[in-house]
């Protein structure tokens, strides 16, 4: 402001300081219009979610706690290592009292960083199983997924195919359709397959799924259901509730699902969890207990894993009698907890591999 | 040095040069996580990504170029200078596609195209059950989304530039015995080339930053890599060294263009001003233009606003309409008025100091706010977010916050028009009533103001256009709770949930059209 009192000589200048006095003032008069607007606000029965999951897979189960409790929740959906990201830049000022992501290495890289709080609960205790959880109970699961195949019926006979490995092979060029590089439930999956057989053989496969999949890359699952089903591609790797919710819909839809890796020997089916935690500067941390007590507690797990056809955690809660029973196939034997520490590596391999 | 100090004490340069620092402020922060990256990131980005990115990009921008030049003269052309049925319908359907964003064009295209679709069934029955067509996520794919969504900045301006392009100097090269085609290509094109250019600088700017349709059409450029990295990896140095490429890239096109404009520069005299004789168009020429425009309009916005009302209208899409829905349309029609207003503010000391004290600082300050534009979305997202906590940390969670990055990101929009309008007067139509003895206050009042205010509103006009449209941006910096239009179409459409997105993204045509009125309801000849 203080550029105002600078006198000037000529009269253009002095236009100009007319000029720029009357923009200023407007802009002024905009920018505090802009800052009254109000923004969430911090209120005693207010919880900030930030959701790496799809708001309609999560939001009526947020809305019946809210009916239960009268605590209102905010919710900002977004992409989940984007919101680790966000939770990271934003530090202290974070308005997000928990994180609720679709994968387990993305919350243990928010615990790693601090992001979280230990928690000391009796009832997550009891309802989820110790490998689901963090050391410390920085962040709890909530559901199962599993890394699936989803084959077209008419286009693979069943027997063809039955490791994710075989989706490499050159017959398959131009029929497999694969998530992008981006993606958590990739780079998991990647990080499993890693671990159970090293670089060099993660390496190869990855080469043969690249040029297979060509330009069938796709960010969301449901959409490489969607070629599947049509019969764009022959086969797709994705998370498998996507093929329930699909049928759901469209119950005649020729796609089926089939568990890989499961012969003797063989490195089982990647899993991974949908999980949650509450962040370290939360200030309504009693009211975050009480949503994480609601989702653990089994009327909560039989609603969520209803909604979303994941595996509940829960040992004494069924999951939806359309999904293969989770005591017919067994899950690959690396510790959810490790997934983060694999990621770096993991997407170094990505990249040089060349996946888009 | 005393005129540099006289030239520094200028509060508008001040302004000016503030603004300046503020856009390169990110651009600053971008370029130094780039080159203080492992250069290990940098070969192995160089190895594996950059090659193909850098070749996706430049192809597919350069198509868009080539099919929106086409589309966007042929069509200017066409309604100016014919005389045909329905020609000032046309000329208003043209614009349209302006509030059709780009990613919406990208799903419905998705839909029309894709494997299994409408076209490709019908194709079928004329061309055998196997046969396939283009599909939509491939390189024609893209190119033809794009361009159909972004001719319109073409036709524009090159409209504009017919409209007050002086036709004695066409009569001129007629009398002299030049033919018509030949006083075409030699008078007119050439008097219209800085106008077209700016068009074409605009379209292939927008190209470059897309993210939205890039993304739906899953074909890979710099700026969807970019995001990529962003949103997939918890550090950013890749994505700041793909970032720092686009820049580089987005600023190569954008001195190409300024050579191109600066090469000719063109006076408007507005006294012997003439507008030209249409052609008369007998009923075969008539209905072949119809048919033309009328193909035009139906691909780039007919067809899709129909869709879009189509799946509106189903009883899944009716019932997300509620009081929370009205909530995203207020923040929508808010956040695109102040960062469209904020940008005509902020965008005019720099337009006006370039185009009449055109110093190195000058224009070095004008093209400074240029390369906000090619700041891809979601970076310029991140640093102004992280700038923001460093610096300023009470505007964060605010929307002044998301208004910034959109003034960075948008501005340049703004300076395509606010710059030939300010050129196109001359300095001596001001000297001339400063001898006439009018102050400076009345000169702006009753001679430059006149003369800009239309370059001014169409300039207010697409910056709230694309604000209106904005995605990645929107995404990483919105505070919580604070949902756009755009924001609810992108969360329904990426999953799928088509009918549930058809009404926010109506409700963003539907809104965007008040607006594009703006730009057609006068004659902007009269200023």
């Amino acid at each position: 402001m203080t550029s105002f009192n600078i006198r000037h000589r000529t009269g253009a200048a002095s236009a100009g300081r007319r000029l720029a006095l009357a923009m200023l003032t407007a802009c002024s008069l905009a920018l505090s219009l802009s800052l009254c607007i109000p923004t969430a606000s911090p209120a005693a029965d207010k919880l900030t979610v930030y959701s790496g999951r799809s708001e309609r897979l999560i939001k009526p189960v947020f809305d019946a706690f809210t009916a239960k409790t009268g605590i209102q929740i905010e919710l900002l959906s977004s992409g989940t290592t984007e919101l680790v990201n966000r939770l990271k830049a934003e530090g202290d000022r974070t308005p997000a009292d928990l994180l609720l992501t679709n994968d387990a290495g993305s919350l243990e890289l928010a615990r790693g960083a601090g992001l979280l709080r230990p928690l000391n609960m009796r009832e997550v205790e009891r309802a989820i199983p110790s490998q689901f959880r963090a050391a410390d109970n920085s962040w709890v699961g909530l559901s199962g997924r599993f890394w699936i195949i989803v084959y077209n019926t008419t286009m693979v006979k069943p027997g063809q195919v039955t490791s994710l490995f075989d989706l490499a092979d050159p017959q398959w060029k131009d029929k497999i359709a694969i998530p992008n590089s981006g993606s958590e439930y990739l780079q998991a999956g990647v990080s499993v397959i890693r671990a159970t057989h090293g670089d060099d053989k993660t390496k190869q496969f990855l080469t043969g799924l690249r040029d297979n999949a060509g330009s069938q890359v796709y960010q969301k699952s449901s959409q490489i259901v969607d070629a599947v089903a049509k019969g764009q591609v022959a086969m797709g790797i994705v998370n498998h509730y996507y093929v329930y919710r699909h049928l759901a819909t469209q119950p005649a839809a020729p796609v089926a699902v089939l568990m890989p890796d499961q012969k003797e020997g063989g490195m089982g089916a990647i899993m991974n969890v949908t999980g949650i935690g509450i962040t370290k500067s939360s200030t309504h941390a009693d009211n975050a207990k009480l949503l994480i007590e609601f989702l653990v507690a089994q009327a909560g797990q039989k609603m969520f894993a209803d909604l979303d056809k994941e595996y509940p955690l829960h040992p004494e809660v069924k999951a939806d009698p359309a999904l293969v029973d989770r005591k017919s196939f067994r899950a690959a034997l690396v510790p959810l907890t490790k997934l983060a520490e694999l990621r770096e590596p993991t997407l170094t391999l990505i990249e040089q591999v060349g996946l888009r | 040095m005393t005129t540099l100090r006289r030239q520094l004490s200028s509060p508008l340069q001040l302004m000016a040069i503030a603004t300046a620092g503020l856009i390169l402020l990110p651009l600053g922060y971008v370029t130094l996580l780039a080159v203080t990256a492992d250069p290990a990131v940098w070969s192995r980005l160089w190895a594996t990504r950059i090659p193909e990115l850098l070749w996706n990009t430049i192809s597919l921008a350069g198509s868009v170029a080539v099919l929106t030049l086409i589309l966007g003269v042929t069509t200017a052309w066409l309604v100016v200078r014919f005389d045909f049925p329905g020609r000032r319908l046309w000329e208003a359907a043209l614009i349209l596609p302006l509030a059709m964003p780009t990613y919406v064009l990208a799903y419905v295209y998705t839909y029309l195209l894709g494997f299994g679709g409408p076209v490709e069934l019908a194709w079928q029955i004329w061309a055998g059950p196997q046969s396939r067509i283009v599909s939509p996520q491939s390189f024609w794919g893209t190119t033809l989304v794009m361009a159909l969504d972004t001719f319109p900045f073409v036709y524009l301006l090159t409209r504009t530039a017919l409209l007050s392009l002086n036709v004695s100097f066409e009569e001129v090269a007629r009398v002299s015995g030049v033919s018509r085609m030949m006083t075409l290509w030699r008078v007119t094109l050439p008097l219209m080339r800085p106008s077209i250019a700016a068009g074409v600088a605009l379209v292939i700017l927008y190209v470059v930053s897309d993210f939205g349709a890039v993304s739906l059409l899953r074909y890979q450029t710099l700026t969807y890599a970019v995001f990529q990295q962003m949103t997939g990896r918890s550090d950013n140095t890749a994505a700041s060294i793909l970032s720092v490429l686009l820049v580089v890239l987005a600023l190569l096109f954008l001195v190409t263009e300024r050579w191109f404009r600066q090469r000719s520069r063109f006076y408007q005299t507005t006294g012997r001003y003439r507008a030209p004789q249409r052609i008369p168009c007998r009923w075969i020429g008539a209905l072949s233009i119809t048919a033309l425009l009328g193909g035009i309009v139906a691909m780039s916005f007919g067809v899709p606003a129909y869709l879009l009302v189509k799946w509106s209208l189903s009883p899944e899409a009716l019932a997300i309409i509620d009081s929370r829905f009205y909530g995203f349309i207020w923040n929508s029609a808010l956040l695109a008025a102040a960062a469209a207003t904020a940008g005509v503010l902020i965008g005019l000391p720099l337009a006006y100091l370039a185009s009449r004290r055109p110093t190195l600082l000058n224009l070095g300050c004008l093209q400074a706010a240029y390369a906000g534009y090619v700041l891809p979305g979601p970076v310029a997202a991140l640093a102004v977010l992280v700038l923001c906590l460093k610096l300023t940390p009470i505007f964060y969670g605010t929307v002044l916050l998301l208004i910034v990055a959109y003034v960075i990101h948008f501005l340049p929009a703004g300076l395509q028009s606010l710059e030939p309008a300010l050129q196109q007067i001359t300095p001596n139509l001001e000297e001339v009533a400063r001898t006439l003895g009018l102050g400076v206050r009345d000169t702006w009042r009753r001679v430059t103001l006149p003369l800009v205010r239309n370059g001014f509103i169409v300039a207010w006009v697409l910056m709230f256009l694309q604000t209106m449209k904005e995605l990645p941006a929107t995404l990483l910096l919105r505070p919580v709770g604070f949902d756009t239009l755009a924001i609810r179409v992108w969360l329904e459409a990426s999953e799928e949930y088509f009918q549930l997105a058809a009404p926010s993204a109506l409700l963003i045509v539907l809104l965007s059209l008040p607006a594009l009125w703006l730009l057609v309801s006068k004659d902007w000849r009269s200023a």
